[in-house]
């Protein structure tokens, strides 16, 4: 995935001037037009599949495919609230605070994002399951979380949060602190700091942050295929959905898939305007 | 800088504090009775007693007795009921006000693991005898288990057929390629006896099964997978269920002679943490029943015994 990028609020990368192409001979333009063709062929191959697929329409419309993108709105919603109220503290921590095994902290948040996503779906099963650590307890108080609509939720906030945390971790980093500073000077509170300074400079970065950490959620697969199974209408997201439906109706698949791409095309455009933007704004702050 | 880099020390220290005492917490219930009920294999004896199936049966079943209120049914499934049942869970509905169905297909082997790990599904509908057998054994599901329906194997080839398949021989000639799927999934051990019995007969060619374990290009994760990847052409050919070649597109069959088939019996359990034993005694009346066995034979499927 293109997410590894982080996002640097306030900065813009410079054009080059065309006239630096001349360094590629024609041989570098053939392989790079074949290694587009080979990144483009797919995406590709699927939207022409979906378009001209005969009852596309019908399957599009069909409960399984309604129910999935109903769920997986609704469930990469709550993941992005849980991302938001616990990853922007932390955000903040990392980049603003050093202390002793800080560099631990840094691992663990970035491990997620390394991680296969069948390792982190085992893992949380092992974590949250019934015969797991905190699953144990939990299950002798009532409570089950694996196999529900909250293990989809918490499959999809572990793989997605390192996304958010840190794209906020670069846009606070680069925030020029004599701002701050200043603002101190003039008697601000440390709510008023952050809220009025703090984060209003770091809004590209959230910006940025939230929509790689969606699409992330969105597509979340592997882990959610092991933690919270693959039950209609509950569990079953949108990328299940491909998945099962690969094995009984191809169309419906497919009408699925055409659904997250779109999804994913859209959050990259989101991203680039973000930046775009943000390229403005932070010239004359800067 | 000092002051913060301190503070953050006491707070790191009293995270740590909380998370050892979470996890010493657990590891202690854990050890007590309360927090053993779903960990792990016990003897049959010491299983929570359930309502007795019959009794809820025949409750839910006669028109006579008293109204059981109906609930919805979170039924796991084997991959090859996937068709029949969504066909029942329409009629179901419309013969069942307040209890709709809710399914997950996959392999039987797959959605016995996922209720080891506390599923919440009421009824465990399995391509196999074993895997509810399994559950029953572990206390996760209360006996008896319903036999409902039973399937003989088949070959599938795509309907262009490339590699010219036409009988069961065929499959071990080199370089065809087979979809199979994974050891653990029922079709693959009714497959491998299908496989041993062509082997054992006279005159089957040497090293049969082992020229066929060669050719296997693929393990997937349940037999749907199988039939998706031959009719897509991925594959040469494919072992599937009678049922699932039934009515399936790109897909044409080459039957397997009756003296060597394998019989896969299919059985169905009430799973104990079902929310609604009423419910899911109901269901398997219905899968029983006129309905419910009719809608299987449809879909090739032989009643049970």
């Amino acid at each position: 995935m293109t997410a590894s990028v982080p996002v640097v609020a306030g900065t813009r990368r410079r054009r080059r001037s065309s006239h630096h192409s001349v360094d590629l001979g024609p041989v570098g333009i053939v392989l790079s037009v074949v290694g587009l063709l080979f990144l483009g062929l797919p995406v590709a191959a699927l939207l022409v599949r979906a378009v001209l697929g005969e009852q596309l329409l019908a399957t599009a419309s069909s409960k399984a495919v309604v129910d999935a993108l109903i769920l997986s709105l609704f469930t990469t919603l709550c993941s992005l609230v849980l991302i938001v109220v616990f990853g922007t503290p932390l955000a903040l921590l990392l980049a603003r605070r050093s202390f002793r095994g800080k560099w631990l902290a840094d691992v663990l948040v970035d491990l997620p994002m390394i991680l296969p996503p069948t390792v982190a779906g085992l893992a949380l099963l092992l974590a949250f399951g019934v015969r797991g650590t905190l699953g144990t307890p939990l299950d002798a108080l009532g409570f089950r979380i694996p196999f529900t609509t909250l293990a989809v939720v918490l499959a999809q906030t572990f793989v997605a949060a390192p996304l958010y945390i840190r794209s906020l971790r670069a846009g606070f980093a680069s925030i020029d602190r004599t701002v701050e500073e200043a603002a101190q000077v003039d008697g601000a509170s440390r709510l008023q700091l952050l809220t009025r300074v703090t984060l209003p400079l770091a809004t590209p970065a959230v910006g940025a942050g939230l929509a790689l950490a969606w699409a992330r959620a969105l597509g979340e697969f592997g882990a959610t295929i092991m933690f919270a199974g693959n039950i209609e209408g509950r569990t079953q997201t949108l990328p299940l959905v491909v998945y099962s439906k690969f094995q009984t109706s191809l169309d419906a698949s497919v009408a699925a898939a055409a659904v997250l791409v779109m999804a994913a095309f859209g959050v990259l455009v989101a991203v680039r305007l973000t930046r775009w933007r943000a390229g403005v704004d932070g010239r004359g702050m800067v | 800088m000092n002051d913060w880099s301190r503070r953050a020390w006491s707070v790191t220290t009293g995270l740590a504090l909380a998370v050892s005492l979470v996890a010493g917490g657990s590891l202690a219930l854990a050890q007590s009775p309360a927090g053993s009920i779903a960990a792990g294999p016990s003897p049959a004896p010491t299983c929570t007693p359930l309502p007795p199936l019959a009794d809820a049966t025949a409750s839910a079943a006669s028109p006579g007795a008293s109204p059981v209120v109906l609930t919805n049914l979170t039924v796991f499934a084997a991959a090859s009921l996937n068709q029949p049942f969504s066909v029942m869970s329409q009629s179901w509905a419309a013969q069942h006000p307040g209890s709709e169905l809710t399914f997950s297909f996959d392999a039987s082997s797959a959605l016995r693991a996922q209720i080891e790990e506390g599923a919440p599904a009421d009824v465990f509908a399995s391509a196999d005898t074993r895997n509810p057998q399994a559950l029953i054994d572990e206390c996760l599901a209360p006996a008896p288990m319903v036999v409902f329906a039973a399937n003989h194997l088949i070959i599938v080839v795509p309907t262009a057929n490339p590699a010219g398949i036409t009988s069961p021989a065929d499959l071990a000639t080199a370089g065809v390629r087979i979809v199979a799927a994974g050891d653990a999934v029922p079709i693959t051990r009714y497959a491998e006896q299908l496989i041993s019995n062509i082997a054992a007969q006279p005159g089957a060619p040497a090293g049969y099964a082992d020229a066929i374990q060669a050719n296997i290009v693929s393990r997937e994760d349940n037999v749907s997978a199988v039939l998706a990847k031959v009719a897509l052409g991925e594959g040469d050919a494919g072992i599937v269920y009678v049922s699932d070649a039934t009515g399936a597109d790109g897909v044409t069959a080459i039957p397997v002679p009756d003296d060597v088939n394998v019989l896969a019996t299919y059985g169905a359990v009430e799973v104990a943490t079902t929310s609604t034993p009423a419910t899911s005694a109901a269901f398997l009346a219905y899968l029983m029943g006129a309905e419910g066995q009719a809608i299987l034979a449809q879909y090739g499927f032989l009643p049970a015994q």
